[in-house]
């Protein structure tokens, strides 16, 4: 009986060398890419956020929005 | 803790255990030991249904970034090889169905009921071919037919695994393989030779 011709034509090109560099390479960025990630989905960002905001604000009292940049208010001087 | 040290991993760990650790915690190391035992594999697969040695090379190495992305969706059902052979195959199928233009009469295949023809019509032709007629019908043959036939004559594969690899029902993976097989014969027809 005659060999299987598929078995015959299977390709036994072995992978390019730098191949598995390249795929490593690529892994490991987007391994720090999830660790980042991992980072702000637990809110590590927003805590960041808060202090900044709170340390930069004296006045504790509940505040109105923030006026609109170029509007003017009674603390701005007059020319 | 972002930059714990990890234990060295274990090349003899089987692929179901690596990945079960993967799934834990990302670590490129066990991740590479995958790399090794498949890449010879899924490189040849690509190969063998892109016949471009360059393209081959791009999509193993998306079809490994595919593969690391998705671990967390293996669920140990399947053998982590088939999982990884479902990845290539349909990766391929997608970039060879960008390129060319696929055949529309694939769409209505699974309206069909039972199977008409005998199962292994075809097979035996098929079998029988000479290894450089074989390629040149299979470099010819739409990427779907191509890889379905190399699934089940060049890698053995079961209908039920061919199922698991296209997420197909039964019906619909014989009535491919027997429209591939189909075609396969009506291109080597036309590339025969006149009066042999």
């Amino acid at each position: 009986m005659s060999e299987n011709p598929f078995k015959i034509i299977r390709p036994t090109d072995q992978p390019p060398e730098n191949l598995r560099k390249e795929v490593m390479g690529s892994v490991k960025l987007l391994m720090l890419l999830m660790r980042f990630m991992q980072l702000f989905m637990a809110d590590y960002a927003m805590t960041l956020f808060e202090n900044v905001r709170l340390t930069g604000k004296r006045d504790t009292r509940p505040s109105a929005a923030p006026p609109a940049p170029g509007s003017s208010t009674k603390d701005t001087p007059s020319s | 803790m972002l930059f714990r040290k990890k234990a060295k991993p274990d090349s003899h760990q089987s692929d179901e255990e690596l990945v079960a650790d993967l799934q834990r915690s990302m670590d490129a190391d066990r991740f590479g030991i995958l790399y090794d035992r498949y890449c010879a594999k899924v490189y040849q697969k690509c190969v063998g249904m892109t016949r471009d040695r360059d393209l081959a090379h791009d999509l193993t190495h998306d079809i490994f970034l595919k593969a690391f992305v998705n671990l967390s969706k293996f669920d140990h059902r399947s053998k982590f090889g088939t999982w990884v052979y479902s990845i290539t195959y349909n990766y391929c199928l997608d970039h060879l169905r960008k390129t060319q233009r696929q055949r529309t009469d694939d769409l209505d295949e699974d309206a069909h009921g039972e199977v008409e023809h005998p199962e292994d019509r075809y097979e035996a032709e098929l079998l029988s071919m000479r290894s450089e007629m074989l390629d040149e019908v299979l470099s010819k043959l739409e990427a779907g037919d191509r890889a379905l036939l190399l699934m089940k004559y060049q890698d053995d594969l079961s209908v039920k695994e061919i199922m698991e690899v296209l997420g197909l029902g039964e019906s619909a993976v014989k009535m491919r393989v027997l429209r591939a097989r189909e075609r396969a014969f009506e291109l080597y027809q036309q590339l025969q030779p006149e009066g042999s």
